[in-house]
């Protein structure tokens, strides 16, 4: 099956990545989170039990924290449950 | 026109037989005969005394006549350098139709296009007299040019001789004309001497064309004829006398003589309509500030193409500076940067509103930023409910934002005010201009936003340099502040933040390190959709977001 992959990458200020971080987390409310470049979207429906990591680093000035989720679909390919809404 | 009597009579006496034996030569590779073989032979003597005695009139007039002045004296020794190359070139065509005798058939030269060459030569030849006796600069930039030419025949020659020296047949005649198309190569040499010899004998120094030629040649090659603007050319002209400043001490009471402080020229060539640009924006520059930029030594337009000649300014360029050099000479150096600056900026301060086009000036060089980096152009995104704007909207609307902003005043700026365009002068404290065909009445934030993204963009990473490029940035922005809050000029963060948008943009185009040029795409994105949130409407309000200056 084809991987499919969404990737956003930029520089932003403590405002801007709050607002990113509550619309994700808005999904997590919903059962559906829906990213989308152009044409290509990738609906993800976190439910259940899911892998949550947080990893912190500091060297020097340098500093990383990075918050990973990971989960899998109980059935292949389905829609999200009607838990939610999808919003594109 | 100077003349020497006996002296310039021997010298058109060369130049005319070095020509009869081009002539001669090609006649004996089409058709080689005995009679010619001896001909040409015999006439390489006669040259061979000619320049003998070129060479002691012009040493013996150099030495007893005591009333030539320096043009006069460089005249003799432009015709002493031109006869020792003509008899080397003479000596060439002896030794080409010497070689022909060891091909196994002597028509086996003609499988090869030779004409060409000829004809290259012949035509600088016959350039000569015109180009010494007449100063004409474009003729002698033309016989130097011979140079790059016949190098390019010589290896569509070579290449082809290898080839078939592979396929190993006629090893002798191969080899044999690959020896006498080698002669045509140093033909070109010497003609690069000669004409190099008329340009010393008008200007007084020596100026390197053959760097310029393969430097141009590179560059076609790779695409870039039509930016040489773009290019930074003093790279081929190694490094700046007194550029080690640490070493350069003043000289108490004693002053350089304008000889001495002219080391050089620079040779540039480009469009016709830069050209003329720059020498406009010189000639501007040198009526109000006349030690801060070079002056033209020659200026020559040919075939849709402008060449110009300009002072090479001694000293080394600030990044040079800020790199290598000390603490102090540093500081010292920023000192006098921001007062030349300062000085510019109010003489030619006009309180007339003006236009600022910044997300035009991005627009236009998009694609070349694009060529090298494809992956900056984002498209429209959704995370969740937030929404992302493809980069080609931001810039759409941040263009229709910034038609409702000017500058409240103009300056005569830079126009291109890279820290490399900095020339900083320890010995006689002093900063020069170079580079100035992007010269004109503007905002002055288009020269500080150019030049804080060109500390930026210094592809250095460690930390003792970076913070030393820090605390450039860091002053002059101070600097820069300071001069706007003392015009009353409450919007300069505002048109700032589009200034820096299209810098840090537009400077990915030449950065390779992908990492890094992310980096400044990414800052110029932040910013433009710092001016698209912006919904307040008063730009005095704006306030840049200040850490974006700092890696």
């Amino acid at each position: 099956m084809a991987e499919e992959k969404f990737i956003f990458d930029s520089l932003q200020d403590c405002r801007t990545i709050k607002d990113f971080l509550a619309s994700l987390t808005d999904g997590f409310d919903k059962g559906s989170i829906t990213l989308s470049t152009d044409e290509d979207a990738i609906e993800l429906c976190p439910m259940g039990l899911l892998n949550f990591t947080v990893k912190a680093k500091k060297k020097g000035n340098a500093n990383k924290l990075s918050i990973k989720v990971e989960w899998k679909d109980s059935g292949s390919g389905r829609k999200c449950e009607s838990t939610g809404l999808t919003v594109e | 026109m100077l003349t020497f009597e006996g002296l310039d009579e021997n010298f058109k006496f060369i130049v005319l037989e070095v020509e009869n034996q081009a002539r001669s030569t090609r006649r004996f590779l089409d058709e080689p005969t005995r009679k010619q073989h001896a001909k040409i032979t015999n006439r390489d003597d006669y040259i061979d005394n000619l320049k003998t005695i070129i060479e002691n009139k012009c040493y013996s007039r150099i030495h007893l006549d005591k009333s030539l002045d320096t043009n006069q004296i460089n005249r003799i020794r432009a015709i002493q350098v031109m006869c020792v190359n003509l008899e080397k070139i003479a000596d060439y065509f002896v030794n080409i139709v010497k070689q022909m005798r060891y091909l196994d058939d002597q028509s086996f030269i003609k499988k090869y296009d030779y004409d060409d060459m000829f004809d290259t030569i012949l035509d600088r030849l016959g350039s000569i007299l015109d180009a010494f006796r007449n100063e004409n600069m474009s003729k002698a930039l033309y016989i130097c040019k011979a140079e790059p030419l016949l190098d390019a025949a010589y290896k569509v020659h070579f290449d082809r001789i290898m080839n078939e020296i592979g396929l190993g047949r006629d090893a002798q005649s191969l080899i044999t004309a690959l020896f006498i198309f080698r002669y045509f190569e140093r033909v070109g040499d010497a003609l690069l001497n000669i004409g190099e010899a008329i340009i010393f004998s008008m200007l007084g120094e020596r100026i390197k064309i053959e760097q310029f030629e393969a430097l141009q040649q590179t560059l076609s090659k790779s695409g870039f004829s039509d930016s040489f603007a773009d290019i930074d050319f003093r790279a081929i002209w190694g490094t700046r006398s007194g550029c080690r400043i640490g070493k350069v001490e003043k000289r108490d009471g004693e002053e350089l003589s304008p000889e001495e402080r002219k080391q050089g020229s620079i040779y540039k060539e480009g469009s016709l309509e830069k050209i003329r640009k720059e020498r406009e924006s010189i000639n501007r520059w040198r009526r109000t500030f006349p030690g801060l930029v070079a002056e033209i030594y020659g200026f020559h337009e040919d075939n849709g193409k402008g060449a110009m000649l300009v002072e090479f300014l001694n000293g080394c360029t600030l990044d040079e500076l800020i790199l290598s050099g000390d603490d102090e000479y540093v500081r010292n150096a920023l000192f006098i940067f921001e007062s030349t600056v300062l000085e510019t900026w109010t003489t030619t301060l006009e309180k007339l509103p003006v236009r600022t086009n910044y997300i035009g000036q991005l627009m236009a060089r998009l694609d070349g930023v694009l060529q090298t980096h494809p992956e900056f152009r984002r498209m429209p995104k959704h995370l969740g409910d937030a929404e992302v704007l493809s980069s080609e909207d931001l810039l759409r609307r941040c263009a229709e934002l910034e038609r409702g902003l000017e500058a409240p005043f103009s300056v005569f700026i830079h126009g291109d005010f890279n820290i490399n365009n900095v020339v900083y002068n320890h010995e006689a404290q002093q900063v020069h201009y170079i580079d100035l065909y992007r010269s004109r009445d503007f905002d002055y934030i288009q020269d500080a936003s150019v030049f804080l993204v060109s500390n930026f963009r210094m592809p250095l990473f460690d930390q003792q340099h970076r913070e030393r490029i820090n605390n450039v940035i860091s002053q002059f922005h101070g600097f820069v502040k300071g001069f706007a809050r003392q015009h009353g000029d409450a919007t300069f963060q505002a048109r700032m933040a589009f200034a820096l948008a299209r810098s840090f943009y537009t400077s990915t185009r030449f950065e390779l390190n992908f990492g890094f040029a992310k980096e400044m795409y990414n800052r110029s994105l932040f910013l433009l959709e710092k001016i698209h949130q912006f919904d307040d409407g008063d730009w005095e309000r704006f306030a840049l977001p200040e850490d974006i200056l700092y890696y």
